[in-house]
């Protein structure tokens, strides 16, 4: 059993997953949006640095800025579609649960449309090398992965925490009534955190790319990782996505070497039921009192 | 206020003394007090021709048949709720049917039953099999809708419920060789029991987490589905089920019966959802809405049992329209555990509205046409779908079926905005002030002053004026006899007087504090030498204090 690989693919998973995992926490925390559309925003991130990639040549740092703003754009795009017309009409949550999955919708068919259902591929971003740490050797697009998850990770939540805009936005995590009274602009804000989230999104799409392909649809069933892996972790906690990463991650790479990939996805909702049973507001989640929108 | 064509006014007291010319003053034209009662009762708003009323057809009441209903046997229920009564002025008796859904409702499934008749002979094949597919669809919708508009639970797992149940009676069918008429029964319990696995965590979780986690539940069977090899990963689906349709029947004929199954298990869906809904189950959930759950269990209603119920229930006939579903195709497709077909089966509820057995159906018909009929539209017919849903979502609060009261609900807004723009300053009395006098006079009261006020504003003129300074005592015109007559009839706080601080030399102007014992206050600091000096300056003190009001 070459443990090696099942720890350095579950690091790299978690990474990835944990992502987008966060993107769906902040969202859900700072607006009081369930962002349906996730998959969509990493599907055009996706084609975004597809399009890059060809049209501007396949340097890594051009296909993965490409990747990241077309991400941000499509936050943007759901923002000023989903959020700021209904963000203060009756029964919000349901309905702008509704309206992303309704540009979810229609924003993958018109992917499908316009790209048409095959599958394209990214060139390379990291090379074609392998590294050989304590003795188990890593692959360079795992590496490259897991590192450049982390670092852009580690920008954006030292920016969170030591910015003027990541103030506001954590403040509109903490308690969005009372930023709003403080003089925090809901509307602004929302731009600031769509974009943000939607850019890690591009980012978790360049990044998986590396290994599978971009396609049409190929943004949902990472969403529904995502999703889960913030739904363990608590919506709205950061570390708590952290440590949901880490085990979906951990549980995702054992299933697959000890029962076969057809499983991974039975375990793992197993196991987010247990947790969920155990913790109905995931591990780090707020016990008591849900995020009243 | 200068008017060079002024009337003349000629004393009438002078008559007394024919021997000397009548004193003659110009004066104001005539202007009569209606005028001002006029303006200000006069009707403003401005009325639109579109829903001032609400309409209702008033239907001639038979003398003989006066109080005779048509009932539901045994139940004492009326088909429809006529409201009778005697209109005096018209002196008949007039009927209102006040409810009218059961005759759209009748209208409606009338069509459905005659629709095959009208079905052009091209697009036989396309639409009778549209038809059908709209049919169970509207079926899973209205046990759907149970769960999300009654139960308040947002399950995306209804179609997990449903492919299980069809799955799993193929499967069934295919090794135990059952007959297709035990299918829908077997699927019945595998709904149930799979009804039990997923309302487990939904006694624990709520709203957001409920439904990303069944989310996940739905792609865990997909993916399952495809990757189990005994459930026909293979071949794209498992089928081998057993069909209802005898098997010598014509293919058109095929495609009748088909349509008039699924309509009767649409009918079906409709009557669990009015028994559901509509009787104790309903009616205690509805007591028990979104963020006021803590007054349903205050009250003694378990609403947590009765969400429950209905998730069991609704399970239960998902796992029933599965089985069909499985007699129905003859098998089942890992398309019904695919997210777009989510998507798509939430764009039929959101559009008919959540919460009601109409719109899940309009809603169905509007989507399956679109998806079915409009095959040629390729990948757009998805967008368009998806921009109505959008649409809906944005714009309308309960569907195209909350449009009538989304709508009066705005005019009524509008209304009341116009009303508080149009009402009078000064003369209303507000309605927490009317409550709070104890004298109710005083509110006509002051409205009649404000209407009076108004017009001897409009008397005031400088003719008038000057008519006062040559003469400020004994008989005047009429108008400025109105003005002098409005302020000598006003009350003794404040009112102005004239103080006499040396006869024919120094007088003075003051205020009457209106309480014996307390001296009057002085208002200027000027003497005037005559009384009749002294009485026209507390006269234009007097207008100037009207025109300002």
């Amino acid at each position: 059993m070459n443990w090696g690989f099942i720890v350095t693919n579950a690091i790299t998973l978690a990474c990835i997953y944990g992502t987008l995992a966060i993107g769906i926490s902040v969202t859900w925390s700072s607006l009081g949006l369930v962002n349906m559309a996730y998959g969509f925003i990493f599907a055009l991130s996706g084609y975004g640095a597809w399009l890059a990639s060809v049209y501007i040549g396949p340097y890594p740092v051009v296909v993965m800025a490409a990747g990241i703003l077309t991400g941000a754009f499509g936050g943007l795009i759901v923002c000023l579609l989903a959020f700021i017309p209904i963000h203060d009409k009756p029964n919000f949550p349901l309905r702008a649960l509704i309206a992303t999955l309704a540009i979810s919708l229609v924003g993958n068919q018109i992917l499908l449309w316009w790209f048409g259902p095959r599958a394209k591929s990214l060139p390379r971003l990291f090379g074609n090398w392998n590294a050989d740490i304590l003795g188990v050797v890593v692959t360079s697009d795992k590496l490259g992965a897991s590192l450049s998850a982390i670092l852009l990770l580690t920008l954006i939540l030292m920016w969170m925490r030591s910015s003027r805009r990541g103030l506001e936005i954590r403040a509109m995590m903490m308690n969005p009534h009372a930023a709003s009274i403080v003089g925090i602009g809901v509307r602004r804000t929302s731009i600031y955190v769509m974009a943000l989230t939607g850019s890690l999104a591009g980012l978790a799409a360049v990044l998986l790319a590396q290994t599978y392909y971009v396609a049409p649809f190929s943004g949902i069933t990472p969403m529904i990782k995502g999703l889960s892996i913030a739904l363990v972790g608590g919506l709205g906690s950061i570390p708590g996505a952290t440590i949901g990463a880490i085990m979906l991650g951990v549980n995702e790479s054992l299933t697959s070497t000890f029962l076969g990939g057809q499983y991974v996805l039975i375990t793992q909702f197993l196991l987010i039921i247990v947790v969920l049973l155990i913790r109905p507001r995931g591990i780090s989640g707020i016990l008591d009192k849900a995020r009243e929108a | 206020m200068s008017d060079t064509t002024a009337p003349i006014w000629i004393d009438p007291t002078d008559s007394q003394h024919p021997e000397t010319p009548a004193r003659e003053v110009p004066t104001n034209p005539y202007l009569p007090h209606q005028v001002t009662w006029d303006e200000t009762t006069r009707f403003r708003p401005k009325m639109y021709l579109v829903g001032r009323l609400r309409y209702y057809y008033k239907w001639p009441g038979h003398g003989g048949a006066l109080w005779t209903r048509t009932r539901y046997w045994p139940t004492r229920r009326r088909v429809l709720n006529i409201h009778g009564e005697y209109n005096p002025k018209t002196m008949r008796r007039e009927k209102t049917i006040v409810d009218k859904r059961p005759i759209w409702w009748m209208l409606a499934l009338a069509a459905f039953f005659l629709m095959p008749l009208f079905v052009p002979v091209s697009s036989y094949n396309t639409v009778m099999s549209a038809a059908s597919v709209f049919a169970i669809y509207a079926a899973i919708n209205l046990c759907w809708m149970l769960v999300v508009g009654t139960a308040g639970i947002f399950s995306l797992a209804t179609y997990a419920v449903v492919g299980a149940a069809a799955y799993g009676t193929t499967y069934m069918a295919i090794t135990l060789g059952l007959p297709w008429w035990v299918l829908p029964f077997a699927g019945m319990l595998i709904g149930l029991a799979f009804g039990v696995l997923i309302a487990l965590p939904a006694m624990r979780l709520d709203g957001f987490y409920y439904a990303l986690l069944t989310l996940g539940v739905v792609e865990l069977c997909r993916v399952y589905v495809v990757q189990s090899r005994q459930f026909g990963s293979a071949t794209g689906g498992l089928y081998g089920a057993p069909s209802y349709l005898p098997a010598w029947l014509s293919q058109s004929n095929r495609l009748l019966l088909g349509y008039y199954v699924a309509v009767l298990l649409m009918i079906l869906a409709l009557a669990l959802y009015r028994f559901v809904d509509g009787k104790r189950l309903g009616r205690l959930l509805r007591m028990a809405q979104e963020k006021k759950e803590g007054f349903a269990q205050a009250c003694g209603v378990d609403f947590i049992r009765a969400r429950i119920m209905v998730f069991l229930i609704s399970s239960a006939a998902l796992g029933f329209i599965g089985g069909f579903y499985a007699t129905h195709f003859g098998g089942a497709s890992p398309n019904l555990f695919s997210f777009d077909t989510l998507l798509l089966s939430l764009a039929m509820l959101v559009i008919g509205g959540i919460g009601r057995a109409e719109g899940a159906v309009a809603g169905t018909l509007i989507v399956v046409f679109i998806d079915r009929v409009l095959i040629d539209l390729g990948p757009l017919r998805f967008v368009l779908i998806g921009a109505i849903m959008l649409g809906v979502v944005l714009f309308l609060r309960g569907g195209i079926f909350g449009i009538k009261s989304q709508f009066r609900a705005w005019r009524d807004k509008k209304k009341s905005e116009r009303r508080s723009t149009r009402a009078e300053k000064g003369g209303e009395m507000l309605p927490e002030e009317a409550t709070e006098v104890e004298d109710k006079d005083q509110v006509y009261f002051r409205r009649f002053d404000k209407m009076q006020r108004d017009f001897l504003k409009r008397l005031v003129s400088d003719a008038v004026i000057a008519e006062h300074k040559s003469k400020p005592l004994g008989q005047h015109s009429e108008a400025l006899e109105r003005l002098l007559i409005y302020f000598r009839r006003q009350g003794q706080i404040d009112k102005y007087a004239i103080m006499v601080l040396e006869e024919f030399k120094a007088y003075r102007i003051v205020a009457l504090s209106g309480h014996r014992g307390t001296a009057p206050r002085m208002v200027e600091d000027r003497n005037y030498e005559t009384p009749d000096e002294a009485y026209h300056a507390l006269f234009l003190r007097r207008v100037q204090d009207l025109l300002e009001t």
